[in-house]
């Protein structure tokens, strides 16, 4: 059993050899690591040498009552056939971060112009930030934890005074 | 079915579909098509313009971004026309009756002949839709007629 | 003789300074995919850039599914992408049981790989009937359609549902089990599916090859960095598949090959199809083979939904759906519903930065071919 995760711990042993990380191994093929939003262009570069040359998805989690926004990077190597994911938490008030763009392309700029719509994460660096999904939207960003959908489509679309619709208003 | 259809053709030859395909509701829009239930024998194709096209299907949710060109598409088809709303999304929001960006009731939009229940509704619900239309349009009487009527005396 | 009447045209109707550039949008009504336009700078016949309008069905998935319990959102996982509706079942149960911990019985690992092979299967017959479209070629079209309904007979069969099967694949197995006689059913239906790829190669001809040959090349090197996955990398050269590499469910049990070729254009890609559909029959032959007996669900005792709860931790999914790379990430915090959920489709990378890059310096007449070829469903970009 050992032996399967050597390659995993061996990821963890060379990034922490040159970062200050906090990196776990979940399971095989699963490497989660943990860093400070400075140095994270620096780790981005260091491991696309090591081989992780596929991002598989960037995600944002938000966290209102600690007042942050955690984003994670997940990795892919194709050589190595582990995944690694990177997380790092932003300041809720005023989400500004580095782009990744210049380590990853055209790939991570789709990813960040998505996030720059649905939650407001402005990206350093990544000059094509137009809008993606929505037309003419001027609401607050969408998939923040204080916008309350069902109270939104409840004033929005439906009538309080259609029985019909009475059940929606429970 | 094919006693109906023969009744049918007394009233009107065919009628034919514009392909806005959008959601959910199109892929069974497509056996439809296809060699199985293959619609083509009751005289329904599908076209790729409007202003040929006599049914607008509206198969399944619809965007805000997406309900406005539905709209034009709409007022650009030719009388007379009819609407047929596919799936349980037309009529209450369906799956997504929570979502801040999916239309909730589709006749504040457009206005609908016949609603198919299902989620997504099978092709024989479909036909027997169709085959009410063909009643509908018989029963429509045509642009030209009633212009003469109102003009002549 | 020739040049005095090229001069006497070029003084009728002598090209102005401004030239021969217009702007064009192609969409949103396609017939054979979701609405979704791509707004073209053309010159003359050639595009000169492109620009992808993406939203017309945007829902929002990922927060409507922090709104259900889990087993809510087995229902609703599958209309993410309607073409392959088992498979998005799949990666929302995978992530799920990941999280709980649970041991999913070996009877129910092998019927989900059954039913993820059966839907990639008709997945790639309308990749077929939706590519033959985009050629002006009409019998492949309601042929690929004609047999598919076979396979959504089967679904009806197993799962109750012919196009979303109301969350047959769920947190801790699947539904229920197959019911008595199943298996020669899905056997003749093999035996159809057989005979429309005999049909598949006999009318692979000359004008087939000839319209997708050559068009829409997409080069190794630009591959990875663009984000392309699945059928359209292994065109490309990569030999990649999350099946082998990452294996899921019983997937390192099975002997499968994976089907690369290096061309990398539309050609290509149609070849990757055909050989994933023989590969598909192999491994569904070898389930029923091998399937054990056994229970279908743990745990048996259905829990009412509000007393159960997600033990707290974030967990990555991948698997490999029909079209690319399908991966889900599930965050809970120990509560009844998922805190957050990204799902993370194949088709975001294809259409945005891998289409616009093919389509320019293309021919307006190759712009259906170079888009039905790298089988996209705007549903699942859009979420």
């Amino acid at each position: 059993m050992a032996e399967i995760l050597l390659k995993e711990v061996k990821v963890i042993e060379e990034i922490s050899a040159k970062f200050k990380i906090d990196g776990k191994v979940q399971r095989e093929r699963r490497v989660w690591v943990t860093i400070d939003k400075d140095n994270l262009i620096a780790l981005c570069n260091f491991v696309k040498e090591l081989g992780f040359e596929h991002l598989s998805a960037i995600s944002v989690t938000d966290w209102p009552q600690e007042g942050r926004f955690e984003l994670t990077y997940h990795l892919w190597s194709y050589s190595e056939k582990i995944l690694l994911t990177i997380k790092t938490k932003i300041d809720r008030a005023n989400p500004i971060v580095d782009s990744v763009v210049p380590v990853w392309q055209e790939n991570a700029q789709i990813h960040e112009r998505e996030f720059h719509e649905l939650f407001g994460v402005e990206f350093e660096g990544n000059e094509d930030l137009a809008p993606l999904f929505l037309e003419d939207w001027d609401g607050p960003p969408p998939f923040r934890k204080d916008f309350d959908w069902r109270e939104y489509t409840r004033q929005k679309y439906y009538n309080k005074e259609n029985e019909r619709e009475q059940a929606y208003y429970d | 079915m094919v006693e109906q259809a023969t009744k049918m053709k007394r009233l009107i030859n065919a009628i034919w579909i514009f392909n806005w395909f959008n959601s959910c509701g199109f892929t069974e829009l497509f056996p439809l098509v296809g060699s199985r239930w293959d619609m083509e024998r009751f005289g329904m194709i599908i076209t790729g313009t409007p202003r040929h096209a006599d049914v607008l299907f509206i198969a399944g949710y619809q965007t805000m971004k997406s309900i406005r060109r539905a709209q034009v598409i709409y007022e650009q088809m030719p009388d007379p026309k009819a609407v047929i709303a596919l799936g349980a999304c037309t009529m209450s929001g369906g799956m997504y009756w929570d979502s801040y960006n999916t239309v909730k009731r589709l006749t504040d939009y457009i206005p609908v002949n016949i609603y198919i229940p299902g989620c997504p509704p099978r092709p024989e619900a479909v036909f027997e839709a169709c085959m009410k239309i063909f009643h509908h349009v018989g029963a429509v009487p045509p642009h030209g007629r009633k212009f003469a009527k109102a003009h002549s005396g | 003789m020739n040049a005095n009447r090229l001069t006497t045209i070029e003084q009728i109707a002598p090209i102005t300074e401004e030239g021969t550039d217009y702007d064009f949008y192609f969409g949103p009504a396609h017939s054979g995919s979701g609405n979704f336009g791509v707004k073209l700078k053309i010159d003359g016949e050639k595009v000169v850039s492109a620009r992808a309008d993406p939203g017309y069905l945007h829902r929002g998935f990922e927060k409507l599914m922090e709104y259900r319990v889990p087993m809510q959102n087995a229902v609703l996982s599958d209309r993410v992408c309607v073409l392959e509706a088992l498979n998005w079942n799949l990666v929302h149960a995978e992530a799920v049981d990941e999280l709980t911990g649970v041991e999913v019985p070996q009877r129910a690992r092998y019927i989900r790989v059954l039913m993820a092979e059966l839907s990639r299967l008709q997945s790639h017959l309308i990749w077929y009937g939706a590519m033959s479209l985009g050629i002006g070629f009409d019998t492949g079209f309601k042929i690929a359609f004609g047999y598919r309904d076979y396979i959504l007979d089967l679904f009806e069969l197993i799962t109750g549902g012919r196009v979303y099967p109301a969350g047959y694949i769920c947190p801790g197995g699947v539904r229920r089990d197959l019911p008595d006689g199943s298996e020669d059913k899905i056997k003749r239906v093999l035996a159809q599916t057989e005979d429309v790829m005999q049909k598949m190669k006999d009318f692979d001809n000359a004008v087939f090859s000839s319209r997708t040959r050559g068009v829409g090349i997409l080069r190794t090197e630009d591959a990875i960095r663009l984000g392309a996955t699945g059928p359209v990398l292994r065109a490309c050269g990569v030999e990649a598949d999350v099946r082998r590499d990452d294996p899921y469910e019983i997937y390192n049990e099975l002997d499968f090959s994976i089907p690369v070729r290096e061309e990398g254009d539309a050609y290509a890609r149609y070849l990757v199809m055909g050989k994933e559909m023989e590969e598909s029959i192999g491994i569904i032959k070898q389930v029923l083979e091998r399937i054990p007996e056994g229970k279908v669900r743990e745990p048996q005792k259905i829990t009412p939904p509000s007393r159960v709860k997600i033990p707290e931790g974030e967990v990555y999914v991948r698997n490999e759906l029909a079209r690319g790379e399908g991966c889900a990430y599930m965050r809970s915090v120990g509560g009844r519903e998922p805190y957050r959920v990204k799902l993370r489709g194949p088709d975001l990378l294809h259409m945005i930065p891998v289409l616009e890059h093919l389509l320019k310096g293309a021919q307006i007449a190759d712009i259906p071919t170079i888009y039905w070829s790298l089988n996209i469903c705007p549903a699942d970009m859009d979420r």
